[in-house]
């Protein structure tokens, strides 16, 4: 009695079983692609009214160009390869620079989040550092490293190491205490709590911030890209200002946001693949 | 010798000035396969016992020896079973029960042959892959008992484990524990504040007096084993229940004047 008593009650105690959420209801699956239909509509119509305002005279085409103007632009670009060296140019500054901020941040935010003796050293100096802005070691920068990649790279990193030492340490401090006692009970030391419980717990936030940090480091190489580069999208956006070619800006500012919009992609699916336990709470 | 000797233990917290006495000079010992209930009144510092066992907190006074030696640290032979679970949400079933046994260095497939043995155990079989956010209760609390198990323990402690669960699945989870631990032969300290529960499963129930607690009375349950839902209406088991209520009203009424008194 007491066996089929336990199936029963195994089976009627899952809830959420991966194959329950996979068999999404057709209610809402439908609404799904309605909604993904209004937001094509969405689209077109915003293109389609910017377009006819250029076209009728509303407002100057060189204030504003017309879509159709900025894809020409593009198309031009592309063909010479100029709009590809761009992309590539800046996408490669911010990964490098971010990456290296990165490989820092994390050993030593997890550190300074268990040790409250590293904690105590280095924080004065990440709440001096922190408060600056990116943007304000570009003069520094220069007069250090002149404009060449390692200056791209350094404002970058500049930009995006305290921010990210700041997450570190937030998502290691957010580890549920006593998932670290039960791991200490069943025989973990330091290192293989640090290694097993902390950097797992922490990962979930640990990628949000990551996550966060990026869009700033984007705002970094672009923004010392328009001071002094000779490629990369803020300095064609930039160059393009001073010839007074509108379209070209508008087109760089499109490249900057489907670049930033491809890799926040396939940064979500790097994060499905690293916290998999995630899955079913999302 | 004793497993487990509590000799005059005692423990008070300090915070913003204020001292609480939670366990005041506490001596019980526990012998080798004993199941101990100890019962009292929230607040009375049962927690505080068991997390001192467990080398979470340590004693103000007094020391605890396990298998003669004084507990310093953390100690894995005391394995902890958690009411709110505590699994690692990144880790399947598998990864949760084998933990103990990576910490220990086994080899990887040794470690997967055991713990899947211990999951079939405690009846998850299937469940291997599954992540604690896709179970329920009772399925997590399964997977400590299983973690903590595989991890051979000298004894398991138990803190108000099932007090969390529906009535349906704390009765079912009562008897696969007394199945498993006398399949195992392990020592338990299993702390409730159900009476009926500490009567199903214990060989001893110690009850704690109120804050301070100390040991009020040791009652060895002398009922026939293995015990059922039906023997809760036998004489001997309705002499023990009033027994221990009335130590245990006794306790809880004191505390309610005490509060009374403060607040007056
Ligand atoms: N870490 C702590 N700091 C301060 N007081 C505590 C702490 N842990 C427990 N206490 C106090 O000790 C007493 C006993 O608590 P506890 O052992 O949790 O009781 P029980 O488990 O029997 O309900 C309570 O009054 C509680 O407030
Ligand atoms: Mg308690």
């Amino acid at each position: 009695m007491s066996v089929d008593l336990e199936t029963a009650k195994l089976t009627a105690e899952i809830p959420t079983t991966r194959a329950e959420i996979a068999a999404e209801p057709l209610e809402q699956k439908m609404r799904r692609q309605r909604n993904r239909v209004i937001s094509i509509i969405s689209v077109i119509v915003f293109v389609a009214v910017w377009e006819a305002v250029g076209r009728f005279g509303l407002v100057s085409p060189i204030f504003l160009p017309t879509p159709s103007m900025i894809y020409q632009e593009g198309v031009m670009l592309y063909e010479q390869g100029i709009i590809q060296a761009d992309i590539l140019a800046s996408t490669r500054r911010v990964l490098i620079g971010f990456g290296i901020s990165a490989l820092l941040a994390i050993p030593l935010g997890l550190l300074m989040g268990t040790s409250d003796v590293l904690k105590a050293i280095f924080d004065p100096i990440l709440s001096i550092i922190r408060p600056l802005p990116a943007l304000s070691w570009i003069p520094l920068s220069m007069l250090w490293l002149g404009i060449g990649e390692t200056q791209k790279y350094a404002i970058v990193f500049m930009g995006s190491f305290a921010p990210l030492l700041v997450y570190v340490i937030d998502a290691v401090r957010r580890v549920d205490p006593l998932i670290i006692k039960a791991a200490k009970n069943l025989g973990a030391g330091r290192l293989q709590v640090l290694k097993e419980v902390i950097l797992p717990g922490a990962l979930p936030h640990i990628l949000s911030g990551l996550k966060v940090v990026l869009a700033v480091a984007w705002t970094c190489i672009i923004s010392a890209e328009m001071v002094g580069a000779s490629q990369g999208l803020g300095f064609r956006i930039w160059n393009a200002k001073s010839w007074n070619n509108t379209p070209q800006v508008l087109l760089g500012m499109v490249g900057i946001s489907v670049t930033v919009l491809t890799i926040d992609v396939l940064f979500k699916t790097v994060e499905k693949r690293l916290i998999p336990w995630e899955r079913s709470r999302r | 010798m004793a497993l487990i000797e509590f000799e005059n233990v005692s423990k008070w917290f300090t915070e913003a000035g204020v001292t609480v006495h939670a366990v005041e000079n506490f001596n019980l010992s526990i012998n080798e396969g004993e199941f101990v209930c100890i019962v009292g009144a929230s607040g009375c510092g049962k927690s505080t016992l068991l997390n001192m066992v467990a080398g979470f907190i340590k004693p103000s006074s007094g020391r605890i020896l396990l298998e003669g030696e004084p507990i310093t640290k953390i100690d894995p032979r005391c394995g902890m079973i958690f009411q709110n679970y505590a699994l690692f949400p990144w880790k399947t079933v598998l990864g949760n029960v084998e933990f103990g046994l990576k910490m220990k260095k086994m080899p990887k497939k040794q470690r997967r042959e055991l713990a899947r043995e211990y999951i079939q155990m405690v009846g998850l079989t299937g469940f291997e892959n599954h992540y604690p956010s896709e179970l329920s209760g009772g399925m997590c609390q399964r997977v400590t008992i299983a973690r903590a198990l595989a991890n051979d323990p000298k004894i398991l402690l138990m803190d108000e484990p099932f007090a969390a669960l529906d009535a349906m699945t704390r009765q079912v989870m009562q008897e696969e524990l007394l199945r498993i631990v006398h399949d195992r032969n392990k020592t338990t300290l299993f702390i409730t504040h159900s009476i009926d529960e500490a009567l199903i499963l214990a060989d001893r129930i110690v009850i704690m007096s109120a804050r301070p607690g100390r040991v009020k009375q040791d009652l060895v349950i002398d009922l026939p084993r293995p015990r059922h839902v039906s023997d809760q209406l036998t004489q001997d088991y309705l002499d023990y229940k009033n027994t221990i209520w009335e130590s245990v009203q006794e306790e809880v009424m004191q505390n309610m004047l005490f509060a009374e008194r403060k607040l007056a």
